[in-house]
């Protein structure tokens, strides 16, 4: 624990202010239930196109929706997808890579040209072609029916593994040779226990890093596709979808209609990179001591 | 005495440190280099040997800084020069080789092109002549077929082929000074002696005044006339090497010249200095070595003795042997 | 008289060179970096192996403590064939020949700290977890360190104790053979004195084989009793240390002695004509490689 706080107190304010925006933006998901003014799906067509005013803080759209309320619940599609992507992305990427980068061979040579094919093509027009194929709605996987916001997780984490993947092979190709790696397998320690005692460890940063920086990205993809339709399906609102909706909004004068998701967006993806860039100093043990070497 | 060509004086070298202070490397060293003069800095990590020397080269990057002293080549404070003056001198006037000579040289550009475009900075020359100068620089050095061997790249080269073509590009603006940093430690011994060797003919065939910077003490002696003992920032003894070699008057230079096995004499354990060198930031106020010294009374760690020259050999040193 | 503790019958080593292409090609070619190389270490024998780069001494090195198989050849460990241990006990092999490495910053984990990387080590020999704080302390002692050192993580120690904590990790194991390759020559000369008195009171104490891979003839005469000299994969000569040192007979061992730097007795009284400047001799054997 002490760790951890060691580790807080070296936060700069750039840091500090990731962590304040995403930790904000989790909360509002979260809490959205308890702190929206309003019913999300409530139709209240008297009320339609307000602008913002003291009734509906940040306006209602068409169909006299809340947008306040939407951005709220939005949040917890937003961020399922990109946190639940990373999760998915990272326990598959990880594994591929790290055995890669140890075991070597022909193992090696596939993950990593698998990996050198998924990265030929942006990760987004990966998104958007494989949604297309399989179509909107649930998706049933043998016996199961897969709904369709898991669906979307999944996918988008089987596209962020081979990040992962490049990412740890990197690493752990150079700590898989290093010379304390050696000296564990000379003792007869078996590959299990270098893998996850002195290889997995000394990855983590760059995991971790990478992992901050996907989670933005993959908020982006989730709403690209429920914007271009493919993804979140309506009337359950999502970032992107609100944005989609508001396309007509933006030549007729309803600016909080696109401008309100959107910056939930931005705000959300440059929170997280913030707290990528302070999460990378963070995990470097090394971190004090390097201001001082001669 | 001739004037001195080199002369540093009271140079202090800090670092920013991570709570804002500033924690010195270099803690006021003096030395001098006579043209035509060959000098040894000896010293061990942390002793501040390289980043006196960067600093008179004005290499230093941040966060390190010269934070007081002056750095004197022939007349004129560098420390106080503009970069374009320093850009006109490095390269031309002071040259310096370094120890890696892996990184210090460009792998995707000849070698050829890379000693002419060091000419052609400094000199007003043709493309022709520069190339003329390069090859005649490559042959002087030691290479053959140094007209073909313009042609290659750095790949090419062998680690002690790549040391030397190095030195042809420091030589070729026939600078005053070379100042070599370690530049054998990453070579095997056969290519180290070369090296040095070569070092100490173009000295003589040039008329070059050298630094050379090393941890070793022998292998300094065979080309240097004077040697510079430093140690945690300062500078512990100065003297001709025939006095250093023979009888050294602070501690620790006889420590290190000990503590060094010879290929002759009886075998037996090796004299040890105890402790560890010095942290920056975590030096006595007294002498730096007085946690160390086995000669250290109580005033050594208080107080820092003055460096006192006695024909021609400073010391500093509470208990000079 | 038993046999050697370790031994090397007609090794050698070579890596494939060249890309994919090239192998499918058939353009490869090998790399060999140990050639038809024999040697008997005798029990609590300390040889030293010296030679430049490209000598083959750490890929020797590595083949004997089982880090990699020779291409032709055979390993011995008290008699028995590398390749046999290894299949069968793997383990034991291991055990019985540990390593000490040159680079100490990379020789130990930078996140575990020192009781740690100890306590793992001790684990793997079977030590119960009641008896391995007082055998750390013992290992601690042992390399000339105060148990104060022990929740260190290795960036706060410095060269010369994350080298001693390298050897520490070694013994640990309670090796009958310690490779060590090159573990000074990263270490400032004050410290390097330290670290070799400490090689060789434990050699003495404990009863130790060490084989000392050095391109430092002076270290290698204060420390050694045989000296093997390799060169391009090759022994050239070897015999008792200064026997060899003192009276060398292969123009290599002349060559090397002669490089090394002797201070005021080394300076040249003549200097050779410009025109006549020493021959390229590494790069010549060599190449431009």
């Amino acid at each position: 624990m002490s760790e951890l706080r060691k580790a807080l107190r070296g936060l700069d304010w750039s840091g500090w202010l990731g962590a304040v925006i995403v930790g904000l933006i989790v909360a509002a998901a979260i809490l959205a239930p308890l702190i929206a003014p309003y019913d999300p799906l409530a139709l209240n067509i008297e009320d339609r196109l307000t602008a913002p005013d003291a009734k509906h803080w940040l306006g209602t759209d068409q169909a006299g929706r809340d947008v306040l309320s939407r951005i709220l619940f939005g949040a917890r599609a937003s961020l399922s997808v990109g946190i639940g992507a990373v999760l998915i992305g990272a326990a598959i990427g990880v594994s591929a890579g790290v055995l890669a980068a140890y075991r070597g061979g022909l193992g090696e040579q596939i993950v990593m040209r698998v990996v050198d094919g998924v990265a030929s093509i942006p990760l987004l027009v990966w998104a958007i072609a494989i949604v297309g194929i399989l179509g909107v709605g649930p998706l049933p996987v043998g016996p199961l029916l897969l709904p369709n916001e898991v669906k979307i997780i999944v996918l988008v984490g089987c596209l962020f593994s081979p990040v992962f993947a490049r990412v740890t092979y990197a690493v752990a190709k150079r700590i898989a040779g290093a010379d304390y790696v050696r000296a564990r397998f000379l003792q007869g320690a078996s590959h299990w226990q270098i893998v996850i005692g002195d290889v997995l460890p000394n990855c983590l940063s760059p995991i971790i890093v990478q992992g901050t920086l996907l989670v933005a990205i993959g908020i982006v993809i989730e709403a690209s596709i429920s914007f271009v339709g493919l993804g979140v399906q309506p009337p359950q609102p999502s970032w992107g979808t609100m944005l989609s909706d508001a396309r007509s909004a933006i030549y007729s004068g309803e600016w909080w209609l696109p401008v309100f998701p959107g910056l939930a967006i931005s705000l959300t993806v440059i929170g997280f990179n913030l707290l990528g860039d302070a999460v990378r100093e963070l995990f470097d043990p090394r971190s004090e001591a390097r201001t001082l070497v001669a | 005495m001739s004037p001195a060509l080199l002369s540093v004086e009271g140079l202090r070298v800090g670092f920013r440190s991570a709570d804002g202070g500033i924690v010195e490397a270099v803690r006021g060293v003096d030395f001098s280099v006579a043209p035509g003069e060959a000098v040894g800095i000896v010293g061990e990590s942390g002793s501040g040997k390289s980043l006196s020397m960067l600093a008179v080269m004005r290499l230093l990057g941040a966060p390190a800084r010269v934070t007081g002293g002056r750095v004197v080549f022939d007349g004129e404070d560098l420390v106080a020069a503009d970069e374009k003056r320093m850009r006109a001198l490095r390269g031309r006037d002071i040259a310096m080789v370094f120890q890696d000579p892996q990184s210090s040289l460009n792998p995707a550009l000849t070698i050829g092109r890379q000693i002419t475009d060091v000419v052609r900075a400094h000199r007003d020359v043709s493309a022709t002549e520069a190339r003329r100068i390069a090859a005649e620089s490559l042959e002087r050095v030691g290479i053959r077929d140094a007209g073909k061997r313009l042609a290659s790249y750095p790949h090419e080269f062998s680690g002690g082929m790549r040391q030397r073509a190095l030195i042809a590009m420091a030589i070729a603006c026939r600078p005053r000074l070379l100042i070599a940093d370690e530049p054998t430690t990453a070579l095997d011994v056969t290519v180290q002696a070369q090296i040095v060797d070569l070092i100490a003919e173009l000295r003589r065939e040039l008329g070059l005044a050298v630094v050379f910077i090393s941890h070793n003490l022998q292998l300094v002696a065979e080309i240097v006339d004077r040697v510079v003992v430093m140690y945690g920032g300062k500078v512990v003894e100065d003297g001709p090497v025939e006095a250093i070699e023979r009888g050294p008057r602070h501690p620790y230079t006889g420590l290190l010249k000990a503590c060094v096995p010879s290929l002759s004499g009886p075998v037996g354990p090796l004299t040890a200095i105890e402790g560890a060198p010095p942290r920056l930031g975590r030096l006595p106020a007294g002498c730096p070595f007085s946690p160390r010294c086995p000669d250290a009374i109580e005033t050594c760690a208080r107080e820092m003795p003055a460096l006192i020259a006695e024909a021609g050999h400073r010391t500093a040193c509470w208990r000079p042997r | 008289m038993t046999g050697p503790i370790l031994a090397l019958r007609g090794v050698s080593k070579s890596f494939p060179q060249g890309g994919l292409l090239d192998r499918l090609l058939g353009r490869d070619s090998r790399l060999v970096a140990l050639d038809d190389v024999s040697l008997d270490v005798m029990r609590g024998d300390v040889v030293g192996v010296v030679g430049e780069s490209g000598s083959g001494k750490s890929t020797l090195a590595s083949l004997a403590v089982g880090l990699a198989r020779p291409t032709l050849g055979d390993v011995l460990l008290d008699g028995q064939s590398m390749a046999e241990l290894m299949r069968d006990h793997a383990g034991l092999w291991r055990r019985r020949v540990q390593m000490v490495f040159q680079d100490s910053s990379s020789a130990l984990n930078p996140r575990k700290s020192v009781d740690r990387c100890l306590g793992e080590t001790l684990a793997l020999r079977g030590v119960p977890r009641a008896g391995r704080e007082s055998e750390i302390a013992e290992l601690l002692t042992l390399v000339g360190l105060g148990p104060e050192i022990g929740p260190r993580l290795p960036h706060e120690l410095s060269g010369g104790q994350r080298q001693r904590i390298g050897l520490a990790r070694a013994l640990a194991m309670k090796p009958e053979v310690l490779i060590a390759d090159e573990p000074v020559s990263a270490l400032d000369v004050s410290l390097q004195a330290q670290v070799i008195n400490l090689l060789s009171r434990l050699t003495r104490e404990l009863g130790l084989t060490l084989l000392f891979i050095s391109h430092d003839l002076a270290l290698v005469r204060t420390l050694c009793s045989r000296i093997v000299v390799m060169r391009k994969g090759a022994i050239v000569e070897q015999g008792a240390c200064l026997d060899v040192l003192d009276r060398p007979q292969h123009p290599y061992t002349q060559t090397l002695i002669a490089a090394v730097p002797k201070g005021l007795a080394g300076r040249r009284k003549t200097w050779p004509a410009p025109s006549a400047v020493a021959p390229e001799t590494r790069e010549d054997i060599h190449g431009a490689a």
